[in-house]
């Protein structure tokens, strides 16, 4: 008898191990993602935990209730506790997009994996207290309580997060739950009742969480494209990014490799600002280069100058500029531009384009990604400007998207600083783009034959710039960053700096 | 089930893609046997330069500076270049041998010239820096260091380290900055470029007779990041490791450039796709329509004041006698012992290691993302040094394939018989070595290679072990005969870089045009 007995204890104290374990792995979960969604992981977290504590004591409170039945009660609970804390992170994934909902989700889930767990310490201990001295009891049932908890909180950030990412870790853990639930239905048979029901809840339950695991991916992919928000009408898949266009209400929205490109309601802002200084500026505007912006709209823009008479572009995705020509929502958008007689799209590397490039132009305009890698970077840098400074007439006029002032105040002036490298006369402007937030450019000019201030010529069709260029180029003191550093190809400091800046947002 | 098999598939397009090539070893060796035909044709010149290596290639432009035209140069190999050549495939050029040069010392007025001159300085600014055309410096991130499981910006090993590590490390980087200040009495520095202007007190004498390793222990280092560290840097500019090469060395690597020519990134380098050859193309042409390939000088006869080279043209397989009035021996020294009476003793003294170089055509490199991709790609702990990413001075924004160098040197106290093994190897032999050295940090490198080229250097550089570089024999092999057969080579200044080869000839081609001009 006394054999016999040691094993139901160590088999229920087992039990125990698993729940503090597994309690905890779904806590770290709650709070990883929410972290990871919401920010500011120092609040998250600390909610998280606090929430998790006090729902064990509401827990612990409630087991008092408990009379009946109370090791079928423990192993129906562990079968709970297995299948709320393995379902929630994929629940928080799927709901991330209804932001308050969200968080209410996020802190019930928290709370019912919390209070199931408090529930069953002291149902344990009422199982076990007319078998056990209550001196080893409560020894031994706290033991393996925090045994658990610190084996969870070492395991998690080393193994199951880099090895089953965040879902997989809550998933393996309730299947682990469920399948200590099941092997309890076998092992204490005689002292369940009505133990075929049980089983087949604990199974099924299992089949479950295992069918969610082995489908992870799909879902993710899935809640991937509900990060979004908005739903997906056109996705394409080129050698060099992934192109998602969403709809919602009357926004158009254009993602490249997830990072917004534009959004239909503001992007005249951006081109307006991009296109319309220089080509007002410039003496002559009859060939004009554009490289990069490959959906045309700063094309369309171009083209409301009656005097240009020949448009270059040079974009290295050749998928994107054949949407952009083909697809009737975006030719929409961008008024057919790309297939304008004027304009020659070149699916080029910028770069070595530029490099054999024999022609001369009177404006330029570049609109790049930002610089967040180091291919990126090498657009951006001296060299490069001094490349693109041969292909330009005397007096011709240069501009550059150059990320936000506000975000990359260092990544803005250090491309400034760079072109003024290479060019007599160099200025800066930004504008506000409600999608983007505050936007900058650099503009030069190739020569002093005209300057900033010059309106040679006009359209008078526009919603956003006015032609006053001295309104454009004014940064407050939030804006500016001094004492930076030139951006050449045997540095590559725009990279490091735009990784400083944009990373801390992220 | 199905992985197994397609490895094996994938292994064997793999196997049929392997190339193995290497220095004209077997044509060397008819010289040890002097098994060549007799002279049928003779020519006349007033000057022979034997070998098209860096030194016989800058002798040629010294001696066109110096207005002289009526030279010849003759070269074992089909192509000019040495141990600065290369290979290319349909998607870049890659190095075959030496493939950077650090920047020169503001006091090599020489070097600054001839990168002036091939518009690699543009010129000087306003506080004396030279502007480096910014497409031939290491384009940015330049190194990395797969250390820990992670890769780490920089060479030298520095995540989770202890403090004690650390310290080594920072009081190692102190002593080498004293190095690299400190001169003799006669205001000679201790450790300079070209070799042959540094000091000879006894003190520089001292630390060239003892290896880096003992130096180690002289000064209480024990560090083994530290140790990992040198022991890649000595393999890297001398073949050998810091249980064989000298301390001087040693020290020279890091204390012989006066980081002088740059106002911050002092440390960097100028590098091409397919490396030094691009140099040793600069050189060419000032040997354009004077130079014959394939040909191997046998034999080196002085008589009468004219010296008379005997030379197998191994395309026709006839041997020509060229007369000349002054030959110049841009050879390594294990090749002169067979050409000049005597001197397999003075040879024996020189200790060459051998080198490998695969070059990889790979479809992706991508890791785990802790560092992005650099110019050079070390990995702690591995038996090789490395590779070098071939496209990284491309300007392109997208590369299909990636085409990597891997190198490997053959340190070992005893690099005769090491050789003598090597070339009894298969390649596939080599071909797994270079895959379980790249599998540390890339572990399905053998999978994403769709092509490898192996390059074997029976004798790949000379190799500085104590007791060289100041020594006896370096200083006999140097000593011209009879004014009329001089000598150029790096084995003779004791380390075998750009710089040192480069001064070479120029110093050769000086002292043989002075010695004639004092007749």
């Amino acid at each position: 008898m006394g054999k016999k007995f040691l094993k139901f204890e160590y088999l229920l104290l087992f039990a125990v191990f698993t729940i503090a374990t597994c309690g905890l792995v779904y806590e770290l979960v709650a709070g990883t993602l929410a972290s990871y969604l919401l920010g500011d992981s120092v609040k998250q977290f600390s909610f998280i935990i606090g929430v998790y504590l006090f729902s064990m004591g509401i827990g612990s409170y409630f087991s008092k209730f408990l009379t009946k039945n109370l090791l079928n009660s423990f192993v129906e609970i562990e079968i709970l506790v297995g299948l709320i804390g393995g379902l929630s992170s994929v629940i928080l994934f799927l709901l991330f997009e209804s932001i308050y909902s969200f968080q209410f989700i996020l802190y019930f889930l928290v709370f019912i994996t919390g209070c199931l767990v408090g529930l069953e310490i002291p149902l344990l201990m009422n199982i076990l207290k007319d078998k056990v001295e209550f001196r080893d009891l409560v020894s031994n049932v706290f033991t393996f309580d925090y045994i658990g908890a610190l084996l969870a909180s070492i395991l998690f950030p080393l193994i199951l997060v880099p090895k089953l990412g965040i879902m997989g870790t809550s998933l393996f853990f309730g299947m682990i739950n469920v399948s200590i639930a099941i092997a309890l239905c076998y092992l204490l048979k005689k002292e369940l009742k009505k133990v075929h029901f049980l089983k087949t809840k604990a199974i099924l339950s299992f089949m479950i969480l295992l069918a969610v695991f082995i489908f992870s991916d799909k879902i993710l992919s899935y809640s991937e494209g509900k990060l979004y928000g908005e739903n997906i009408i056109y996705t394409n898949t080129t050698p060099y990014q992934r192109i998602v266009l969403t709809h919602n209400k009357s926004d158009y929205r254009l993602y490249l490799n997830n990072n917004l490109q534009f959004s239909s309601a503001d992007e005249y802002r951006y081109h307006e600002a991009l296109v319309h200084p220089a080509l007002s500026m410039a003496k002559s505007v009859s060939n004009v280069l554009v490289l990069g912006g490959g959906d045309g709209l700063a094309v369309r823009e171009i083209l409301k100058y009656k005097d240009v008479k020949k448009i270059t572009l040079v974009d290295l995705d050749e998928g994107m500029t054949k949407m952009f020509k083909i697809n009737t929502i975006l030719t929409g958008f961008n008024k057919n531009s790309l297939n304008n007689p004027k304009v020659t799209v070149y699916n080029k590397d910028a770069y070595i384009w530029a490099k054999n490039c024999q022609e001369k132009f009177d404006v330029v305009i570049i609109d790049f990604p930002d610089p967040s890698n180091y291919s990126l970077g090498k657009l951006y840098s001296l060299n490069f400007y001094a490349t693109v400074q041969k292909l330009l007439k005397p007096d011709a006029v240069a501009v550059i998207q150059t990320t936000s002032p506000y975000f990359a105040p260092k990544s803005f002036w250090c491309i400034n600083k760079t072109v003024m490298q290479v060019f007599p006369q160099v200025d800066a402007y930004h504008a506000y783009v409600p999608s983007f937030g505050e936007w900058g450019y650099t503009i030069a000019i190739n020569g002093f034959g005209t300057t900033f201030n010059t309106v040679n010529r006009k359209v008078n069709t526009l919603r956003f710039y006015n032609y006053q260029f001295d309104t454009f180029n004014y940064f407050s003191q939030d804006m500016i960053s001094k004492n930076i550093e030139i951006n050449r190809l045997d540095n590559q400091i725009l990279v490091r700096y735009f990784d400083e800046e944009w990373g801390k947002l992220q | 089930m199905v992985i197994p098999f397609l490895d094996a598939c994938k292994e064997k397009v793999v196997t049929l893609l392997i190339r193995l090539s290497g220095t004209n070893h077997i044509l060397g060796h008819q010289l040890r046997v002097q098994d060549f035909p007799k002279p049928t044709q003779e020519i006349s010149v007033s000057y022979l330069i034997v070998g098209g290596g860096i030194s016989g290639l800058s002798a040629a432009r010294q001696l066109t500076k110096r207005r002289i035209t009526d030279f010849l140069m003759v070269e074992l190999e089909d192509h000019l270049g040495g141990n600065s050549s290369n290979g290319e495939n349909k998607y870049s050029k890659y190095p075959l041998g030496a493939h950077y040069l650090p920047l020169p010392n503001l006091e090599d007025k020489a070097l600054l010239e001839f990168l002036e001159e091939e518009k690699i300085i543009l010129g000087y600014d306003s506080k004396g820096f030279p502007k480096f055309d910014e497409t031939q410096l290491t384009i940015a991130p330049d190194e990395r260091l797969f250390y820990k499981n992670n890769w780490q910006e920089g060479v030298v090993p520095k995540a989770g380290n202890t403090t004690e590590e650390d310290q080594e490390l920072v009081r190692f980087f102190k002593l080498m900055d004293d190095f690299r200040t400190k001169k003799d009495e006669q205001g000679k520095y201790w450790f300079m470029i070209p070799l042959a202007e540094s000091s000879e007190n006894e003190d520089v004498k001292k630390l060239d007779s003892i290896t880096m390793k003992r130096w180690f222990e002289e000064n209480q280092f024990t560090s083994k990041p530290l140790f990992n560290y040198i022991d890649y840097c000595c393999k890297d500019d001398f073949g050998l490791g810091i249980h064989y090469v000298s301390a001087y060395a040693g020290i020279h690597y890091f204390a012989g450039r006066k980081q002088n020519a740059s106002a911050d990134k002092q440390d960097t380098v100028l590098t091409w796709p397919e490396g030094n050859s691009r140099l040793a193309h600069h050189l060419q042409k000032y040997v354009k329509g004077k130079s014959l390939k394939n040909h191997l000088v046998f034999q080196i006869e002085n008589s009468n004041n004219k010296t008379v080279a005997k030379v197998f043209d191994n395309t026709t397989k006839t041997t020509i006698a060229i007369k000349a009035d002054k030959i110049l021996l841009a050879t390594p020294q294990f090749v002169n012992q067979y050409l000049l009476e005597n001197r397999k003793n003075l040879a024996s003294n020189f200790h060459y290691t051998p080198w490998l170089l695969a070059t990889l055509v790979v479809s992706d490199l991508t890791d785990n993302g802790s560092f992005p991709l650099c110019w050079d790609n070390v990995i702690y702990g591995s038996k090789g040094l490395g590779y070098v990413y071939d496209q990284q001075q491309s300007l392109q924004q997208i590369q299909d394939k990636k085409v990597i160098t891997y190198y490997y040197s053959f340190s070992s106290a005893d690099l005769k018989k090491t050789r003598r093994e090597i070339y009894k190897k298969p390649k596939e032999y080599w071909k797994q070595m270079v895959f379980d050295d790249l599998k540390i940090a890339h572990p399905n490198i053998k999978l994403l290679t769709e092509s490898i080229e192996i390059h074997l250097l029976g004798h790949g550089m000379i190799s500085p072990v104590p007791d060289f570089i100041y020594g006896q024999a370096k200083k006999e092999a140097s000593k011209s005969i009879d004014d009329t057969i001089y000598f150029a080579h790096s084995d003779l200044s004791g380390i075998s870089i750009f710089e040192e080869a480069f001064h070479q000839g120029i110093n050769a081609v000086n002292t043989m045009l002075d010695a004639t001009t004092l007749d």
